[in-house]
């Protein structure tokens, strides 16, 4: 089995790469693939818990923990997030916060990595 | 290289598609990408259809947009996520999103 | 001992988009990365504009002055100050009819003996297949 990495910079409302991302995540893990998944720019509006579902708007906070539950590592470019107003306090449980070198070294020995640039 | 490129656009993707070498070309259709896969415009299939590649479309994105077998260019494979991974991982080495 | 190259393809123009500062800040990140990694493990990152993200390599651009918001240009600079590989397709230059002298080619002020180089884009090509992964921007 190998390590994907996983990076995303679409926002959760309006593009629906992020559930792109979130699904291929769930297929890879399924697989007995480790998955590490980071987010910056727009992306990391995935980060904040509390996230309500609304049937007009991607809702991925409950498919992210449980990715999370069987070893998902999820990672949020901090300083895109609070420029962003997203705190750490907002953040979901479990969901990291690290600066960009977190992609660069799980890329380091990723067998395969992904990166979906943003809008 | 062996390459899988996830087109994702129908549109302004096509330039920088068309200068990618690579030993072995998969192109991936995503997400308004699937258009090139399914969409006749004035009659004429995506000219992305051209490139030297194997062609593949992600079904739960065909679906979504109201497209199916029927309407698909007889080259182009449907497949799962699940899909996907297998191909990352066992037929190609590096990917692009377009 | 191991290398990881990393290939940064910036495809789009900036300021609309946020993805090419993204691609270079995270190009950059490549210099700080060995925190995580072992004695003697790196991650290297060359960058490439293509298409239309040749158009953020066009110098004089006032971003701070008119925005309070560093430039792409600044980014560029940066990048080669660190010593990344910054290239820029020379047959897209040609398409929007700028040549070297319209383009952040070096960072002299700032002391960078790394230059932008100006390339065909099978030279890209060339350095798509020596990099173990590819990030388009």
């Amino acid at each position: 089995m190998g390590k994907l990495t996983i990076g995303c910079f679409s926002s959760l409302v309006g593009s629906m790469s992020l559930d792109f991302a979130v699904k291929l995540a769930s297929a890879a893990i399924e697989k007995g693939h480790k998955v590490d998944f980071w987010v910056s720019g727009n992306g990391t509006m995935l980060s904040i818990k509390a996230q309500r579902a609304f049937k007009d708007y991607s809702f991925l906070e409950k498919s992210v923990k449980e990715l999370m539950s069987k070893g998902m590592q999820i990672t949020a470019c901090e300083a895109c997030a609070e420029a962003r107003g997203y705190h750490k306090d907002e953040t979901m449980e479990g969901f990291k916060r690290h600066s960009m070198d977190w992609y660069l070294a799980s890329i380091f020995d990723a067998d395969r990595v992904l990166h979906i640039g943003g809008e | 290289m062996k390459l899988a490129v996830f087109v994702s656009d129908f549109r302004n993707t096509v330039d920088t598609l068309d200068r990618l070498k690579a030993e072995k070309l998969g192109i991936i259709f995503v997400q308004n990408g699937v258009y090139h896969a399914a969409v006749k415009e004035k009659g004429k299939a995506s000219p992305v259809l051209n490139a030297p590649a194997d062609f593949y479309v992600l079904s739960d994105d065909l679906d979504t947009r109201g497209l199916g077998n029927a309407d698909l260019a007889d080259k182009v494979k449907i497949i799962s996520y699940s899909d996907i991974v297998d191909l990352i991982f066992n037929e190609y080495e590096k990917t692009a999103w377009l | 001992m191991a290398t990881t190259k990393l290939g940064f393809i910036v495809q789009r123009a900036g300021y609309k988009s946020e993805n090419p500062k993204l691609a270079i800040t995270h190009a950059i990140s490549s210099q700080s990365v060995e925190i995580y990694l072992n004695d003697g493990d790196l991650v290297t990152a060359d960058i490439a504009f293509v298409g239309d993200g040749v158009l953020n390599c066009i110098k004089n651009q006032k971003a701070m002055e008119k925005y309070g918001l560093s430039s792409t240009e600044s980014h560029i600079k940066n990048s080669l100050l660190l010593d990344l590989n910054v290239m820029v397709c020379k047959e897209d230059l040609a398409r929007f009819v700028l040549t070297e002298k319209d383009i952040v080619i070096d960072a002299a002020e700032f002391g960078a003996e790394m230059t932008a180089k100006v390339v065909p884009f099978s030279e890209i090509t060339k350095m798509m297949e020596e990099m173990k992964h590819l990030l388009f921007f």
